[in-house]
């Protein structure tokens, strides 16, 4: 246990465990209500928040946390009046935020490291005002999916029965895509922009093989996201890895176990 | 009271005309069977009453009030034709039926043990006692259909609205549906509103009939349209119509 000695283990740890549970629970309602899609898009967006911290020197996760809303209730406008496909517009705005932060960043002229960080995750690097931005931030949304928890269930059983139980459904799904999308932004920390959308769709995924109601699938799926974060963290500790891809390869390693497993 | 009270009602999607011109109204405690062809804008007709489709034109009263405030008082049970869900959702019928609670209980609230109790007391309602676990995803679709008339009755509604209820149930099961429902319209009092294909079971059944083809070609009772001239107008003069009396003629036959 002489890794966890050392500060930035420690703070590596207590971080991951905080969005593990962030993106057990959030993973569960994303793989339900198959936007799966829909985070990849988010993720790979706030690639352009990041790039207007930089050029405009703010916190990038402050403003990738901004731009990263934006465009997931942009995406749910301009895809909602149905003359736009979903995956459409996600791929317009996907790639289009992309272009936007590969532009701003040559703008910057400084060539800067910290760039990769948020492409690929930079777990080991967190500062402590960071961790507890990130517990914060976590507890928060917690607690707001668990408010509207059995309404968002209900919801993605079937929004037209949901209306007419007298359930808020616009507002319940404004919540979610809300929560979604900061808990992307909030996990980049831990394994990157590229790899984020692993980490919010595996351990739902994996939950949903394994369950057959509510509950269990929400507690195998927290169950699979911390797993994969700390067994992650210490392999890439033991073999030197990248934290991030390890911590992705072993959740995807245990959906391929539960995909066998439910075949039985 | 009006149950329902429909004036004028004019509906159009896509720039499409769904419904024109519907006149309707409904005492409270009566069973309402609705028929037409498929396309004939049935479902579009149920989903402007439950307030899920806004009107062109017309105005819909539904025991006085606006669709949006019974939508928000639960006033109406809802069991649609499809549910288009993942058989692996992860929910059993208890599940299913404990949210048509969920409505009431408002936020950070979840559904205390005696609410589940309720929701067995309304599988067991249903005859699927025994069936509370068992995944609703995996069910056949007539267990699904019943489980979702469980769930709609449990949200206590006034007005019980269902779409094709029958789909997925075997003819022999489709006497013992209509006469369940039958049974729920006396002993809890309901107004009960239903489509269905099937005219011949559905008259022996319902005190009123509405013939809908975009426009209604007639509303009254049930007898009455079965008419030819009624049935000729709403489906075309290629009709084969076959009246289901105490005996039936194609059980005699294969009998002989």
């Amino acid at each position: 246990m002489e890794i966890l000695s050392y500060g930035f283990m420690q703070r590596a740890v207590v971080t991951g465990m905080a969005i593990s549970i962030l993106a057990g629970v959030v993973s569960v309602f994303v793989v339900l209500r198959r936007v799966s899609f829909v985070g990849s898009g988010i993720s790979h967006a706030a690639f352009g928040g990041v790039a207007i911290g930089f050029l405009a020197g703010v916190n990038p996760v402050i403003t990738a946390m901004i731009y990263s809303i934006l465009v997931a209730f942009g995406i749910e406008k301009i895809s909602s009046k149905g003359r736009v496909a979903e995956d459409t517009a996600i791929g317009v705005f996907f790639s289009s935020s992309m272009a936007l932060g590969i532009v701003l960043i040559s703008l910057s002229k400084s060539y800067n490291v910290d760039l990769f960080g948020y492409l690929f995750g930079s777990i080991l690097a967190i500062s402590e005002s960071e961790m507890w931005l990130t517990i914060t931030v976590t507890i928060v949304i917690l607690a707001a999916i668990m408010m509207i928890m059995k309404e968002l269930l209900f919801t993605t059983f079937n929004e037209e029965l949901a209306i007419v139980s007298g359930i808020p459904t616009r507002l319940i799904k404004s919540l979610f895509l809300l929560s979604m999308a900061v808990a992307i932004v909030i996990s980049i920390k831990v394994v990157g922009i590229i790899l984020v959308s692993a980490l919010l769709v595996i351990p739902g995924a994996v939950a949903q093989l394994l369950s057959r109601s509510f509950y269990p699938m929400l507690l195998i799926s927290c169950s699979v996201a911390l797993f994969s974060t700390i067994a992650g963290l210490y392999l890439s500790y033991q073999f030197d890895l990248s934290p991030g891809g390890t911590i992705v390869l072993i959740s995807t390693a245990l959906f391929f176990a539960a995909v066998l497993r439910a075949r039985k | 009271m009006k149950a329902l009270e429909i004036k004028n009602l004019s509906i159009v999607l896509s720039g499409k005309e769904i419904l024109k011109d519907i006149n309707l109204s409904l005492e409270e405690g009566k069973f309402l069977g609705i028929v037409g062809p498929n396309g004939s804008g049935k479902t579009t007709f149920l989903k402007s009453i439950l307030g899920l489709i806004k009107p062109l034109a017309g105005m819909v009263r539904v025991l006085g009030k606006s669709s949006e405030e019974c939508l928000s008082e639960g006033v109406f049970g809802y069991v649609p034709q499809h549910l288009n869900l993942d058989i692996n959702f992860p929910a059993r019928a208890i599940d299913v039926v404990t949210m048509g609670l969920y409505g009431r209980l408002g936020f950070f609230r979840w559904p205390s043990k005696k609410d589940k109790e309720k929701a067995s007391e309304y599988i067991a309602l249903i005859g699927m006692s025994g069936h509370e676990n068992f995944p609703f995803g995996e069910m056949s679709g007539g267990e699904q259909q019943r489980i979702s008339i469980a769930r709609a009755l449990a949200s206590n509604p006034k007005i019980l609205i269902l779409d094709e209820p029958s789909t997925g149930i075997d003819v022999v099961g489709q006497e013992d549906f209509y006469h369940l429902l039958k049974g729920f319209q006396m002993r809890l009092g309901l107004t009960i509103i239903m489509v269905s294909h099937d005219i011949g079971a559905v008259t022996a059944y319902v005190d009123e009939i509405a013939c809908l083809n975009k426009i209604l070609y007639y509303h009254g009772a049930p007898l009455g349209a079965l008419d030819e001239n009624v049935l000729g107008r709403l489906y075309g003069k290629n009709v084969d119509i076959l009246i289901h009396s105490d005996v039936c003629d194609k059980c005699e036959r294969l009998r002989k």
